[in-house]
């Protein structure tokens, strides 16, 4: 009878998160990303005024007292409306990347692991179809369509970004499906949507989840821009693009009203960029 | 006497793995002489690579490197001099050969470009692929790494080793990705470089045939430290160390005691596996330079006929491209056969063993989901599974605890095991090793074939082994088929085949396998 094979004085460590605190910077990134979520999500209570209604003097420039970041055009608080913007722009933009995960994933991760003409003539050309489609038009064409609005502006930018994760998604599932791994289950009886939920998305994960997150600032951009010629939320409500594009007329008198919100969205879009730089340094890609 | 072309003296190594740092190397003193060829052995694990690496100043600075001692080639201490020095002394002293030719050659360009960069010349880069054997030298300059065999990228790999006429090529198993008859050739050249160019050559292997075959010096290398050394012959034929012994126990020669389990197919049973005729054709694109975008037809497997009786272990040995793997696929069931038919008895279906267990089981599910995934038809309650899941690990000598644990927190010995626990928990119709342990030390691929046999024994399963070792075959069928070009050119009972070769090819297949004759082995 034969021993158990432990490999002497060679076991190999296994990581408890000793590797991944070595990277400090990365979780300090991350933690930004944490923070601004946070901050997004607490904004109605962080906010000191109603952004909404006046609230002081008018074009107030920042640090005055009692208004950090000063006031607009008509006196309501800029540090107000900003947060309220960043929660609306932040979520926003979390929502579509989700969804677009969840739809341009599933598609991908069917087409993937199924192959032949349902990969290659329905669900891909059908993707194809949707990358060959100028994004942000489509997404204006839909917005106008529906009627401008929140709901409908995600609705718009939705549809036309979930195909990169399709496209990502599927790639990774056709490399994984060709592991033996994948054979090995099926000889072992197991079914198909097993396979799929079991064998073949927890590799695909990371490297979407990846994708997604250095989107954000993408998605942050696009909402902005959109918002910008007057396709997002309606006045009054704060949105950080409106609020750039109806101050703009003040932009050499009081720099600060378009400003401040513009440097709002150029901050969550650079967060995002630089946090999902350090997601994907933090999280090991399957091979 | 004469200086020796490179030297360790009292070297120590270690390296940070995975935030874990480690002694790989303990205390080496090696001195490799002109003009010899010395072996180094050792298992996986044992530092062998990483001394290569610190003879050529190629340790990674991303693991740490911390040294004692020295490593001097040509005058120069290979592990603090400058990168300047570095790259004269690999340049003008050294050569290298890595076990993988596709991973060590630039994929994106010629071949005649990768050899120019040693010889600036292209009739001498010619001269060079002439003397490493490669034919029709002029016009393989012209072409990629991908277009050749892999034999091929070998002897250009050893061309550009030799072209800037080190005085020392270090050769870090060189032939372990080869077939036994391009090993023989590889081993042959190796010994001439030597002969014509009066280098020294330092070969790497785990393989004491190998180092037998052609070294002069041999030195065994265990855990970091060099615990023999001596001229080839003694070391092999008259061991000192503890170590070596066992190393040369654990070698699988054509020779070793092997127990008759099966006495062929008595009764006039129905087969266990029918195969009848089975075809498998690949149509492959040429390149385009080599004719008009013709396709052209590789025929995998050509019309085999095999009747394997139940309980029969039947060892299909080939090289690569034979076509042996294509078949067992087919039986599988995991590739269609372009005609003919393959029919199991039986119930449990095929189960396979590939010949990479890391790769074969899903890396983010435990040991225990895994074993468990088989018995989900079954419908057995939680408390039901994990005893079965236990008892099938018991079945392959692992502990109850190797359940909760990942592919990636096991050795390769043990994951072999997961699989063979997983495809044998069920006793299946039939069982497919495909190289189960080409990839294994041989002391564990002789614990993992001596478990197979064992399985074999207490469900009375059948088993088609594939291997191109014809050792391994020996001892694990009862027949041995011989495939060449996707025919069986030899069947018959194991010990008749290897003693009394009918066809030539099983002849050279035989002859090139290194053995240690004489071997004063108990």
């Amino acid at each position: 009878m034969t021993a158990i094979l432990v490999p002497r004085g060679r076991l190999r460590p296994v990581s408890v998160g000793g590797a991944r605190l070595a990277r400090p910077m990365a979780w300090a990134l991350v933690g930004l990303l944490a923070l601004v979520t946070l901050v997004a999500v607490f904004a109605r209570q962080l906010a000191p005024y109603n952004p909404i209604q006046p609230v002081g003097p008018i074009n107030l420039p920042p640090l005055s007292p009692g208004h950090l970041l000063g006031t607009d055009g008509i006196g309501r608080d800029l540090l107000s409306r900003t947060l309220i913007g960043i929660q609306v722009s932040w979520l926003s933009a979390l929502v579509v990347v989700a969804s677009g995960l969840l739809i341009g994933g599933t598609i991908g991760l069917i087409a993937g692991a199924t192959g032949g003409w349902v990969d290659s003539v329905l669900l891909m050309r059908l993707t194809d179809l949707f990358l060959a489609l100028p994004g942000a038009l489509v997404a204006i064409a839909i917005v106008a369509a529906l009627g401008s609005g929140l709901v409908n502006t995600l609705i718009g930018v939705a549809l036309v970004w979930w195909p990169y994760y399709a496209r990502i998604v599927r790639g990774e599932t056709k490399a994984l499906a060709a592991r033996p791994h994948v054979e090995a289950a099926r000889l072992a009886g197991v079914g198909r949507p097993r396979i799929l939920t079991r064998h073949l998305l927890p590799g695909v994960v990371p490297t979407a989840v990846v994708s997604a997150s250095l989107d954000i600032g993408n998605v942050v951009l696009l909402l902005a821009a959109l918002s910008f010629l007057g396709l997002g939320q309606r006045a009054p409500a704060p949105e950080l693009g409106a609020d750039t594009a109806r101050a703009l007329s003040q932009l050499l008198s009081q720099w600060w009203v378009p400003g401040i919100p513009g440097i709002a969205v150029l901050l969550l879009s650079l967060i995002a960029n630089v946090g999902g730089d350090a997601i994907r340094n933090l999280i090991p890609v399957r091979r | 006497m004469t200086e020796p072309v490179a030297a360790l003296t009292d070297f120590s190594l270690s390296l940070v793995r995975n935030g874990i740092r480690n002694q790989v190397l303990e205390r080496i003193d090696l001195q490799i002489r002109p003009g010899e060829i010395l072996g180094l052995v050792g298992e996986s694990g044992s530092g062998k690579s990483v001394l290569a690496l610190s003879l050529l100043g190629l340790l990674p600075h991303t693991s740490h490197p911390q040294a004692d001692g020295q490593v001097t080639v040509s005058g120069v201490d290979m592990v603090r001099a400058g990168p300047a020095e570095l790259r004269r002394v690999r340049g003008e002293v050294l050569g290298a050969i890595f076990q993988d030719p596709m991973t060590s050659l630039n994929p994106t360009m010629r071949i005649g470009k990768q050899i120019g960069e040693v010889t600036h010349d292209d009739a001498e880069s010619v001269r060079l692929l002439e003397t490493v054997g490669v034919r029709d030298a002029q016009l393989r300059l012209r072409v990629y790494p991908h277009e050749l065999s892999g034999g091929l990228r070998q002897r250009v790999m050893a061309a550009i080793a030799v072209g800037g006429r080190p005085g020392l090529i270090v050769a870090d198993e060189p032939t372990t990705a080869l077939d036994v008859t391009v090993q023989a050739q590889l081993l042959d050249l190796l010994r001439e470089l030597r002969d014509e160019f009066g280098c020294s050559v330092l070969l790497i292997t785990h393989d004491l045939g190998v180092a037998d075959q052609i070294a002069d010096r041999l030195a065994v290398l265990h855990h970091g430290e060099l615990v023999e050394i001596g001229p080839a012959s003694d070391v092999v034929r008259n061991p000192q160390h503890d170590y070596t012994r066992s190393l040369l126990a654990s070698r699988l020669s054509l020779t070793m005691p092997r127990d008759e389990r099966f006495s062929g197919a008595a009764d006039d049973s129905e087969p266990a596996v029918r195969i009848r005729d089975l075809r498998r054709t690949f149509t492959v694109r040429r390149g385009v330079r080599w004719a008009r975008g013709s396709y052209r037809e590789i025929n995998a497997v050509d019309g085999v006929d095999l009747d394997i009786a139940p309980g029969e272990a039947l060892a299909i040995v080939g090289e690569s491209g034979s076509g042996k793997s294509t078949l067992l696929r087919i039986v599988a069931g995991l590739e269609k056969p372009t005609s003919g038919s393959v029919t199991l008895a039986g119930t449990g279906g095929p189960q396979m063993v590939f010949q990479d267990a890391g790769s074969s089981l899903t890396p983010w599910m435990s040991v225990g989901e895994t074993l468990g995934e088989r018995l989900r038809p079954l419908k057995l309650s939680r408390a039901e599974v994990r005893q079965r899941v236990i008892a099938a690990l018991a079945a392959v000598d692992l502990p109850p605890e190797v359940a909760k644990a990942r592919p990636g927190e096991l050795s390769g010995g043990q994951r072999q095991r997961v699989v063979l626990a997983r495809a044998t928990m069920i006793p299946p119709a039939v069982l497919l090793c495909d190289e189960p342990t080409s990839a294994l030390d041989a002391s564990l691929a002789k614990s993992v074939l001596a478990l197979i046999r064992d399985l074999r024994a207490r469900i009375g399963m059948t088993v088609l082994f594939v291997t191109h070792d014809l050792a391994v075959a020996r001892l694990m069928g009862d027949r041995i088929a011989v495939m060449q070009a996707g025919r069986v050119v030899e069947l018959g009972p194991a010990e008749q085949v290897i003693a009394e070769p009918r066809e030539p090819y099983t002849r050279t297949l035989l002859a090139a396998v290194p053995e240690i004759v004489e071997g004063a082995v108990s």
